[in-house]
């Protein structure tokens, strides 16, 4: 068991994108469809015209997250399922057809793309992860930030995981349609600013069934609500958050 | 006081062959052989590749959707350390056993030849899965084959996946997430990365040059290198790791090697040790203008009273995210297979033109038949730097008191 604060939060998926409309859809819950359409003005324009939807919608999430000097300073992780997927299945197609790739394309397609954008964007030279792990992405991205804050001395970590819509022609293959979000959690060690979090890991698998939005949009509807305890499936069983002396919920 | 940290037993398949047995000699020897010419991974280029040596095993038909290349250079790797991962599994339970397996490709092969299949009939072929093709299936194919059931992921940090791999291992453990974890990474050889990087202007017309003034690019190569980390305390231990952003540029490293420095810098912190108790550093050394003048500025800054060094990439190409971890599967080989009573390190050498380039600072490169006397206890670094200025350096070696 591991002992955190949870600092802030920003998020974005249809519809939704600033406190006030997730605290409304966190009290009654019904599942996201749509499109997002990120404000993503803070950024430089040169770096914006290089930002796919994911780009956009996770570096979105960090600005209502964080403020400057979090930014700059904070050791960050990056999940996601499948990174800038639309990208590489457009790549997959040139390759079918013989045609040449992009270079602009194919260095923003790798899975740290995001994480690049964003060490450059806030001038952030700390150490900075991305990972995946399928349908418990959030769950094994969450443990990775539990892991960096280890190692993070004084500073937080920042945590940021989501998605793009799947594109065509590998949409129907996927066992969870998920529209476009992303969620950014700005994490302490144990007595930092924020509300005091703890993660269990358990054997024992998460019994119930799955809900209709992305787990990382789950965990957030629970901290928004303040309930007691959260229990997401996860190898090797059940990923389970407890939530107390909760002084300044963020 | 931190506990031990011991990467317990490694399996490795690259250029060199499958299995440590087939890899030391040729390691030593500088055995160039596995660089071949293919034309079939970019259209209408004949290029340089280092594919995987030899045959690789098949997937059993219960793994079909993860049935790739990816996994085979995978399944090749785990098949070396079962029997550690077993007596792991059998001591401390299976769901106490984490994967931290990484990779920058995945199946992209699997999923070239579907799409290709696409652009004929319309329609991917039945037997291609999202599996194939996502990261993360890499690492729940690596847990399912092992029979191990703790925390899995699959890291991704374009070049630097598999160092970086084997530090998320170590808190794992030192966290007590897990007793045991399966730490490493593997890449394949796919059009994807060849098309891409030639895009970039980063592939070699000729087999790669490390350090040397006629160094033109990288040639590409491909497999997996798979540890078994553990809290023993002795063996080879993962001394220390340093970790940076060049918050810089997308494809090219800071020009002074800011970031590299910086992740050499910490690893040595990290270990709690001086660069001049550093025995062997092998290099990034890609053999591209820019990192090999980049890194070599930073080695300069970092070792000042220098340090015996090495590409081994002229041997195995630039296997991408598994890089760090065949990397650091090399420096495990330079320090499980000592010599002698008082320890004599056998050194990979760097094979290359000899042309030393006047621009770059002056390296200590590795020659022919190198030994090098060194009383235990012994510590040695690797380099790795990626895409997205993801840096990361490992320092491996012996328990200090």
């Amino acid at each position: 068991m591991t002992r955190i604060a949870l600092a802030s939060w920003g998020a974005v998926a249809p519809g939704l994108s600033d406190e006030v409309t997730w605290r409304s859809w966190a009290a009654a819950p019904a599942p996201l469809r749509g499109d997002v359409r990120p404000d993503v003005s803070f950024l430089p324009a040169m770096q914006r015209r290089r930002c796919d939807t994911l780009s956009r919608t996770m570096l979105a999430a960090v600005n209502a997250c964080c403020d400057e000097p979090q930014r700059a300073s904070a050791l960050s992780v990056f999940a996601s399922r499948h990174g800038s997927f639309a990208t590489t299945v457009e790549m997959l197609e040139s390759l079918a057809r013989r045609q040449p790739l992009s270079p602009t394309n194919f260095s923003h397609s790798v899975h740290n793309t995001q994480a690049g954008l964003f060490s450059i964007w806030s001038g952030n030279q700390q150490v900075a992860q991305s990972l995946a792990a399928r349908n418990e992405t959030f769950q094994q991205g969450f443990l990775e930030a539990v892991c960096l804050l280890d190692r993070a001395g004084e500073r937080p970590v920042l945590f940021v995981t989501g998605d793009e819509a799947l594109p065509e022609p590998v949409a129907g293959l996927s066992d969870d349609p998920h529209p476009p979000y992303a969620v950014a959690l700005l994490l302490w060690p144990e007595g930092g600013p924020g509300g005091a979090l703890e993660l269990t890991l358990e054997a024992e698998p998460a019994a119930g069934d799955a809900p209709a939005w992305p787990p990382a949009v789950e965990f957030l509807r629970w901290w928004l609500r303040g309930e007691k305890e959260l229990r997401l499936p996860a190898a090797p069983g059940a990923f389970v958050w407890r939530a107390n002396a909760r002084v300044t919920p963020g | 006081m931190r506990s031990g940290c011991r990467l317990a037993a490694l399996g490795m398949h690259c250029a060199l062959g499958g299995g440590l047995d087939e890899i030391w000699p040729r390691l030593l020897a500088g055995d160039r052989s596995g660089l071949l010419q293919r034309d079939d991974l970019v259209p209408g280029e004949t290029g340089w590749y280092a594919p995987a040596r030899g045959t690789l095993p098949p997937l059993a038909p219960e793994f079909a959707e993860y049935d790739c290349r990816n996994n085979q250079l995978a399944l090749s790797a785990l098949e070396q350390i079962r029997d550690a991962v077993d007596a792991a599994i059998a001591a401390f339970g299976a769901h106490r056993v984490g994967v931290v397996v990484g990779s920058s490709t995945s199946g992209f092969s699997r999923a070239e030849s579907a799409f290709r299949e696409r652009e004929r009939t319309g329609e991917l072929p039945a037997s291609f899965a999202l599996a194939q093709l996502e990261f993360g299936g890499l690492s729940e194919f690596v847990a399912r084959a092992a029979g191990a059931a703790g925390p899995r992921q699959c890291p991704s940090t374009a070049c630097s996946t598999g160092a970086k791999a084997l530090l998320t291992a170590r808190s794992l453990l030192s966290l007590g997430f897990c007793d045991a974890v399966i730490a490493g990474a593997v890449d394949s050889l796919c059009g994807l990365t060849a098309n891409g990087f030639g895009a970039l202007h980063a592939v070699s017309a000729r087999p790669t040059n490390p350090m040397s003034a006629n160094r033109d690019g990288l040639t590409l190569g491909e497999g997996a290198a798979l540890f078994l980390v553990t809290r023993e305390p002795d063996g080879v231990q993962l001394l220390g790791g340093g970790e940076s952003s060049d918050a810089h540029h997308m494809s090219a490293p800071h020009p002074q090697g800011r970031g590299a420095e910086q992740c050499m810098r910490g690893a040595l912190a990290d270990a709690g040790i001086a660069a001049a108790e550093i025995a062997y550093l092998n290099l990034h050394g890609t053999g591209t203008p820019q990192n090999d003048a980049m890194e070599s500025a930073a080695v300069a800054r970092v070792f000042e009273a220098g340090v015996p060094c090495s590409s081994t990439k002229p041997l195995v190409g630039h296997a991408l995210g598994a890089s760090g971890a065949i990397e650091a599967g090399f420096c495990w080989l330079v320090l499980e297979r000592r010599e002698g009573e008082g320890g004599v390190l056998r050194l990979p050498p760097h094979c290359w033109d000899g042309e030393r380039d006047p621009e770059i600072a002056p390296l200590e490169l590795v020659g022919a038949d190198a030994r090098l006397a060194a009383p235990a206890p012994v510590a040695v670094m690797t380099n790795s730097f990626g895409f997205g200025g993801s840096n990361c350096a490992l320092v491996l070696g012996d328990a200090r008191p």
